[in-house]
Order: structure tokens, then sequence, then C-alpha cells
């Protein structure tokens, strides 16, 4: 285990700014989710941090040392890359040997390191293969187990599920948690999918344009994104949002949804009047009987189940549209006009002008297990 | 759709017959004069039927031509010779300048890398008459006409820039990250050169060596100028077969037969392998 | 018969000649109604492509009928068949913009401009690119001209839509919205649709009826949800479903009052005769060894069941996925909400004997579902 910092990262190609000053604390033996869309500067960050790139300014620091001007071979770095990188010429056990042979080890021991990682990600019966012959999941295996065979303190993962089929990447993200902590290292892991994020990362940094725009555990992101992109970029499926202007009232600041009424406790009152967007998960929704206090009418377009729940795209009043989710199984009408309750406590207020989070009222932890 | 009448199927065949024949016809028929005397082959109407004869074959390699006019002495077998040994040396001395070279541009962008490596290239564009004369006098200066260093040094001018750009093109179709992934797991540059880069460029360091090898051994201009009849390749000596008393039909043809078996071996060899590898490279990671 | 739908009787398809060329498709029967949406869903290679491009007409079919709109268009060309497709590789007219890329498909329908017009709007806007319809598709990104491709076979009045892998490309945060719209339109206008995928998901949220394709044989052909309770066979029942189903080989033993599972392990679960249907039983007595199958969000937590040793908890914001070590393997289990559960945490594991599904241990194929036969 060890700790990466970066502090004030500039990397630019030509004139194009892909890292804008950037900082980044890693802790000892965390696992960090570098998490956003492509072309956010996720992997080009990785590559400074492992040395096969330069970054114009800004220092790199592995357990507290500066690594900065340190050639690759010398950072004590094991990194799986998302198209696999391995070596067409040698085969399975060759590939994952790479980082024991350049620490001149013993044939037994490289023997020994190999069987170790292999027997940790299942690959043991393919080492004889090239990667020609080996199947997706199990060049992907191989890839990883390279990665790990030098036992290195820090870990680089770029988005090593992305070119595997849904079923194994499933299946990875499971069995990662184990492997890595067996391993014992610091992991840095880039990934596009928010699911992976979530279930990898003891904290997720989310980057896009080349900056961290937030950086927190996965509840923290979740329930409290800092802005609208962040909201956009976690749930499946997507958060809906509407834009509202709040209205004080007595008992607080309201919104209209559908013609209806809507307070919002909790949001302060210097926001009645403003272009806001409110923010509905759409787990938050629910389908209720007509003229229960508060639910808004809908008229159901379309139902599409994903995976174990069943989702549903209604139009409101005025035509907007709402995605409302619901476990698989349950009742909810599959067309026709109905009425969802909002669940005021998990809605989100964003300012429509800067995307920023205006306030949000009450947490989202849900039921906890214990009770289940 | 996808089946065919037997009617396509027999034009089909007809028209790939005829582009065969219209392209073997030259070495078929050089092939068969090589067996045939110089009066067979001018009769006219030409013959199909004659009787074979390896009296050009055998004049070839004793070195002694008898015509009608007498005996005289060619240099056939000392030119193949030196055919041999320019190629070989200055597409080895080429791969060894060039490979490094190429794999330089291909991976370190530096400011007028471009420039530089299309300076390279561009010495294949200029004629080599044009640059013959100047050179000429250089290579007095220094000692270095007919000489065979000189002539391996100014064969870099064919190879070179071949092996630099055709190996430059596989080594940037290898997948950076395959270099990186082993230079991360603790191997220096050269380690990484050297296992990695060239084993996996190896098809194509092997395609541009034939190539140069093709070319360096059918250059005639230089040679031509630069070396003397000790020297010379058979391109230049096939010269010797124009003797005053005529032109040397069928040692010509023979001498063709025996210059391209070389490099028509090595292609056929190399083929096999050149198909095989270039499927590897294709594997990226 | 409707006769108005698809039809497709006793199709084979050989790549090489027939009989001893690759089999791709294996007597492929099916009816698709009209206004049906239809997703033949498989993995590569199992068939599912050969038989979109059978049914669009870009290759021959070896043996059998396909007969669309009460004709047999098995014998002819592409552009006879009145069949609209989206291409998965999108296929987009590089030198028209996107605006003309969708009206193109108008065109032989010789409508007037302002219709023409009206309809393109029309379909740009349910699919979020009327920003983009004077752009060129090489200056457009790959989720942009996914959906070009998707509103130039949709906007067409065919008897037949077949869209290609329609949503692989599709901005993640724009496909839920976009499933349900393309499902409304889809209905509204009454059109015939087969989508041909990898991803269930898509499958599962799209289709009326979904085709599980694997070697080239139909494995099942049945709407999504009868699919997900009673799969055919092992394969479908570990196919579809995500998180996929948990299978566990078990011997099964029978007497007068409980019925057995044994796992590996020394796992016991055992159950009444009267969770079960003598016909369940009877079939159960014949067999020895059983596979077992229990989906994800079936699994649940109870005083009382199975110890289970957590390997895993992971929160997805909506759902919560665990994986614990069970009978030698992995029990993976779907909570709807936040569970908290720290790794080597021991779980009690419940498998009602209404959620179990028993696969045959050798030929794959369903025993039971629940208490009823398969």
């Amino acid at each position: 285990m060890t700790t990466l910092q970066l502090e004030n990262i500039v990397k630019r190609y030509k004139n194009h700014t892909v890292l804008d000053n950037l900082s980044l604390d890693v802790k000892d033996g965390e696992t960090l989710v570098l998490f956003g869309p492509s072309g956010a500067g996720k992997t080009v960050l990785l590559r400074l941090v492992a040395g096969v790139i330069d970054p114009e300014e800004g220092r790199i620091l592995i357990g507290g040392e500066d690594m900065t001007d340190v050639d690759a071979e010398h950072r004590g770095i094991g990194m799986a890359f998302q198209n696999f990188a391995l070596f067409p010429h040698m085969d399975a056990f060759e590939n994952i040997a790479t980082p024991l042979e350049a620490k001149r080890s013993s044939a037994d021991a490289i023997k020994a390191g190999v069987h170790r990682v292999a027997k940790l990600l299942k690959i043991d019966h393919v080492l004889t293969h090239r990667p020609k012959a080996l199947s997706n999941g199990q060049k992907q295996r191989t890839a990883l187990a390279r990665a790990l065979a030098g036992s290195p303190p820090l870990l680089l993962l770029d988005d090593p599920l992305r070119n595997v089929d849904a079923k194994l990447r499933f299946e990875m993200r499971l069995e990662l948690p184990r492997v890595l902590a067996a391993q014992g290292a610091t992991v840095v892991y880039v990934t596009q999918d928010y699911k992976e994020a979530m279930a990898l990362g003891d904290r997720i940094a989310v980057m896009s344009d080349g900056r961290i725009r937030q950086i927190g555990t996965p509840e923290d992101i979740y329930n409290a994104p800092a802005d609208i992109d962040i909201a956009r970029l976690f749930g499946d499926p997507t958060i809906n949002l509407l834009d509202v202007t709040p209205n004080a009232e007595v008992d607080g600041v309201s919104v209209l949804l559908s013609d209806v009424r809507i307070v919002l406790p909790g949001i302060p009152a210097n926001t009645a009047g403003k272009s806001c967007v409110i923010g509905l998960r759409p787990e938050a929704l629910r389908f209720v009987p007509a003229g229960t206090p508060g639910a808004i009418p809908v008229s159901v377009e379309a139902e599409t189940p994903l995976n174990e729940k069943t989702v549903t795209l209604a139009l409101t009043v005025r035509g907007r549209e709402i995605l409302v989710s619901r476990p698989a199984g349950t009742p909810g009408p599959a067309s026709g006009s109905a009425h969802i309750a909002v669940d005021c406590a998990s809605a989100f207020l964003f300012d429509k002008e800067t995307g920023a989070l205006i306030a949000r009222h009450g947490s989202h932890t849900g039921t906890q297990g214990e009770a289940a | 759709m996808e089946t065919t009448s037997t009617l396509e199927k027999t034009l089909r065949l007809l028209a790939l017959t005829l582009v065969v024949i219209f392209f073997m016809f030259p070495i078929v028929w050089i092939f068969l004069m090589s067996f045939q005397t110089n009066e067979t082959i001018l009769r006219i109407p030409p013959q199909v039927i004659f009787e074979p004869t390896l009296s050009n074959y055998t004049a070839l390699i004793t070195g002694k031509l008898t015509s009608a006019a007498g005996t005289l002495d060619i240099a056939f077998m000392k030119n193949l010779g030196n055919s041999v040994f320019l190629s070989v040396t200055s597409v080895a001395l080429a791969l060894v300048l060039g490979v490094p070279a190429a794999y330089a541009f291909a991976r370190h962008k530096f400011k007028g890398s471009e420039d530089i490596a299309f300076t390279l290239l561009s010495f294949r564009f200029a004629p080599p008459l044009l640059v013959l004369l100047p050179l000429t006098q250089y290579f007095q200066w220094l000692g270095l006409a007919n000489t065979y260093i000189g002539l391996i040094w100014v064969y870099q001018l064919i190879c070179l820039p071949l092996i630099l750009w055709i190996v430059r093109g596989y080594f940037e179709d290898i997948s950076a990250d395959v270099e990186y992934a082993y230079r991360i797991a603790g191997h220096s540059w050269f380690a990484t050169f050297r296992r990695i880069a060239l084993p996996l460029a190896g098809p194509g360091i092997a395609a541009a060596g034939l190539l140069a090898f093709i070319f360096a051994w059918n250059n005639f201009v230089f040679a031509l100028v630069l070396a003397s009849a000790d020297k010379q390749p058979v391109t230049v000596g096939a010269l010797a077969f124009v003797t005053s008393s005529g032109i040397q039909y069928g040692q010509i043809a023979a001498a063709i037969v025996l210059s391209v078996t070389p490099t028509l071996a090595l292609a056929l060899y190399a083929q096999r392998y050149l198909v095989e590898g270039l499927s590897l490279g294709a594997v990226k990671g | 018969m409707s006769g108005a739908g698809l039809q497709i009787k006793g199709v084979d398809k050989f790549y090489g000649p027939v009989d001893y060329g690759v089999h791709a498709v294996k007597k492929l029967s099916m009816t698709i109604e009209k206004g049906e949406i239809v997703a033949l869903l498989g993995s590569s290679g199992c068939g599912k492509t050969s038989t979109l491009r059978m049914i669009a007409g870009f290759e021959a079919v070896s043996r059998g009928q396909i007969s669309l709109a009460g004709r047999e268009v098995h014998t002819f060309a592409p552009v006879k068949r009145n069949v609209a497709m989206a291409f998965e590789g999108y296929s987009l007219y590089p030198p028209l913009t996107v605006r003309e890329n969708i009206a193109f498909a108008l065109k032989a329908s010789r409508l007037p401009q302002n219709v023409v017009d009206e309809k393109v709007a029309y379909i740009a806007k349910l699919l979020e690119i009327e920003d983009i319809l004077g752009r060129y598709p090489s200056s457009i990104s790959g989720g942009q001209q996914q959906r070009a491709s998707l509103g130039r076979a949709l906007i067409r009045d065919a008897d037949l839509h077949l869209l290609d892998e329609p949503m692989g490309q599709l901005e993640p945060q724009l496909r839920a919205v976009l499933r349900g719209r393309i499902k409304h339109y889809i209905k509204e206008k009454g059109l015939t649709a087969i989508l041909v995928t990898h991803d269930q998901t898509e499958a599962n949220a799209l289709a009326d009826r979904i085709a599980v394709m694997e070697g080239g044989v139909l494995q099942q052909f049945d709407t999504p949800q009868m699919i997900k309770e009673r799969p055919a066979n092992l394969f479908t029942g570990t196919f579809v479903g995500e998180p996929p189903m948990n299978v566990f080989d078990a011997t099964v033993t029978v007497s007068a009052d409980t019925a057995v599972f044994g796992l590996n392990e020394g796992v016991r679960l055992e159950y009444a005769v009267s969770d079960f249907s003598p016909a369940v039983l009877a079939e159960l007595r014949n067999r020895k060894k059983v596979s077992l199958g229990i989906r994800p969000y079936a699994v649940r937590r109870a005083e009382g069941g199975v110890p289970a040793k957590v390997s895993v908890s992971q929160w997805l914001g909506d759902q919560t996925h665990i994986a614990a070590d069970f009978a030698g393997g992995t029990m993976v289990l779907v909570e709807h909400d936040r569970v908290r559960l720290g790794l080597g945490d021991t779980i009690a594991l419940k498998l009602d004997p209404h959620s179990l599904h028993v696969f045959d241990g050798e030929t794959g194929v369903a025993v039971s579902h629940g208490p009823e036969l398969a």
C-alpha cells in the first residue's frame, strides 16, 4: 500500500488543455474511482501517474516521494489497460511473468508468483495459451493478473471491464473487491460506468473537461450531486430534470408539477422566483391511487422493463416527460392516466443558470439492511 | 443473389486465364529462350517445339562465350557474386541503421521529426542520374569510386528510405499500450524495443528487407557509373552480351533466369512468413 | 393466420453447400403478428443476424419460406420486400445531411414536400436530433449517427421494420427516455418491428415477445415475463436476466413427505411435498441430478435459512447487489434498497419453493418452475 498525490497537474496537447491544474489525494489502501464521460481526461491522468507521459506542470508523489521525473519502470506500479495490451507473441504465463522478470526473480519465484495471481483470477488452466487463443474474458483476466503479479503497492486500472460483455462485467464487478483485497494495494480505477464506480469505489472522483468536479463516497455523490451534470451521470434510468420556478408560501417553498402545488420543506425562501431545475430520481417516484394528497396526474406513454425494475415513461399535464421506476413484479399502470406521488425528501433543486445544487432536504438513505 | 450461373463461372474463368497468360507470357518465353541457341531464337516464324540445349548455361558458368566471331571471356558468375554481396550487405546495413531510426520516428514525435523523415524519403524522388554526376566527382576525390564500400554507401539511397518508411508504419501499428505495459512492468526502453517492438514488427521488417533487397538487386545506373567490371552486379554485367558480332539472346535469357532465381526464391520463401506474421501483427493486445 | 405479419416457416441457412456448409440457422419457424415488436436475442454467432439478413433479403434462404403481409417474399430482391431497416453500422449516406438522410427514406413514396418536412421534424424531435439535422454524418457523434439511422428507418411506412442493434451506441443518459418514446411511437403507429440485439436490457425494454437464439436454434419465443418466469432451458434461464440466475448442481431425493435437494458442501434444501404438484414430484423422482436455479431477486434473507458468508455487497444507488459464498459457489442477491453488509458477514438465505427453477442435470431442459411443471 502507498499513497498518491497529484499537485496542480497541467497537461496540454497542442492548444488543448487535457488536465487543468488538477490536484488529487489518494489515501493509503483505498480504491479511488475516477469516473467521467469519455474525453474527461481520466486515461491521460492515469498515464501521467504511470509515467508513460509527462505533465507540463505539477508534481506526482507516490508514497510521499516525488516521482514526476522518474521513468515508468522505476515507479513500482501495476497497470491494466482497457484494450488489455497483452503481448501477442508471448503466452499467458510469459505475459503475467513480465513484472517478475523485471525484478530479476528466480525461475521458481516467477513460477510461484504467476501461479498465485493466476489462481486468484481463475486462469491457471489457460497459462500456456497465447492471447489469440484466449476468450475475451480470459484476456481481461490475464491483463489483470499481469498488473497484479509484481505485487505493486499502487495499482492503476484503466477501465478494465470495458471490453468484456455484460455478463462477464457483472461477474468481475462482484469478484474484483476480493481480488483487490487479497492484493492489498492502493487502487486508482477508471471507469465510465456509474454502477462500477459506486460498487468498487471507496471514494469516487467525478471528472469532466480535465477537472475534478466532485469527490466523495458513493453516498455523497448519489445523495448530494454537486450539480446537474453529475446528477445526470449517476442513476439508471437517468434522473428526471424539470424546469420549475419556486414560490414562497407560508408553509415553505413550493413548486408546480403537473399543475399540482408541491411543498419542498427546507428549501431557502430566497430561491423564490428564480429559474430552477428540480431533480427527481425515478425510484423516488411512486404510482398512487387518484386522490392521494400531493399526487400529480400523468398519462402513461410506455412501459419498458429494465433489469429487475419496471420503468414507465409518463407525461405530465404540461406534456413534460417523467420516468418512474419500481421493482419488477409490483403493480403499476401500463397505460392511460395515473397519479404519481413525489417523495419531496429526495428531490434536488438546482440553479438553472449555474447548474449547481441549491439545497436538498432530508437524507435519502433508504431502509437499513440490518432491519430487513 | 449468391448463386452464380454456369455461364458466369465460365466467363470468369476465361477472363482470369487471359490475364494470367498476358502476365506470364514474357517470363515463360524467356525461360524457353534460355534453352535455345541464337539461331533457333531468331528463326522466323518462331517455333515452340525445339531441341533444348544447356549451352547457354554452360557458357555462363564456365565464363567462355563461344559465338560465330570467336570466344569471349565473360564474368557472369563474378557479377552474380557481386550482386549477392552488394545487395545483402546494403540491406543489412540499411536494417541496422533504418530500424532503430524508424522506431524513433514512430514513437517519438519531436519538432521537425516529420520533416526529417520526409527529407529521407525525398532521396527517392530525385532522378538517380542527377545525384550521380556530382557523386562520381566526390567519390573520386575520396577514393571511394569503384570500391564495394562506396557502392554499398550509394545503395543506402535505395534501401534506407524504403526500410525507414515501411518499418515505421509497422511500429506505429503496434499499440503504444503494449509497449507501455512492458515499461510499467519494470523494463527499460531498450528492453521494450528489443523484446516487444522488434518481434512484433518482425514481419514488417522482413517485408521491408525483402523489398529493399529486390530494389538493390535490380539497380543498374549507380553500378554502371560507379563500378568497373570486377565490381559490377549482373544488371550491368549483362551488357557484355551485346557484342560487336550481335546480341546473344540465348545467354541473355539464361542470365535473366539465373539472376531472377535468387530474388524469386527469397520472395516465395518469405511469403509464408509474411502472411503468418502480418496476421499476428493484426492482433493488437 | 392473420396473414398480415411475418411468417418464417422451416427456414435453414447454410453458408456453403446446402446440408454440408456451416449450418447457421436451423429449422427456424416463427410467426410475428402485425403490430408486434419482437426481439431476436442471442450472443454473436447465434444465427440472429443471419435470420435478419434473410428477412431483409441480403442473404438467400437455403430452405424454407418467409412471407410478409401475405406475400411470399423470400425470393424477392430487398427493395421489393417493403422492409425498412436500421443498420448496426448506421450506413448513413455521407454526402447527405442528417435531414436529407432521413427524408431520403420517403423518396419512393412521392409525398409532397411539406408532409416530408413535417414527418422529419416529428421524428427528429422524438430522437432529439433537431439541432443536428443540417450536419453531415461525419461531423456527428456515434450516438447521434445511430439516432439518425433509427430515424431513417422509423419514418418509413413499411410492412416490417428491422432494427439491428438499434441502441448500442446511444448516450446512457438518453437511453431510458428514448426507449420509452420509440416504443410509444411504434405502438401508436401500429408498426411491426424486429430488433436484433445481444443486449437483453434492450430486448426486455422494447419487445412484446423475445426470441432467444443460440447455435442457430430458436430456444424460446415468448413474452419477457414468461421467459423470466418460465425459461425453457438452462440456457435461456441464465442468458436472460440481469444479474443472471444463480445455478447450482444438486441431487434430488423425494420421500413420502419431503423433497430434498442436496447441494455441494453438504447444503441441504428441504421442502414439503405439498410445495410441488404431484406431476413435478413424479418428474423429480425420475431424476438423480438436476440443476437448481433461482433468480437473484427471489433469494430472501430470513431467519432459519442456509448460512452464507458475504463476499461482496455493492450499493448502486437504487439497488444493492450482494454476493455470498453458498454451496461451493456464489449466490447473488438483489435488494431494492440500501443494505449495509460487511465482507465476511454471515447471512441466512431462504430459497422459496415457488421461485425455484429445476432443470434436467444432463439436457438442461426445464423440469419445473415453482410448484408447476415446466
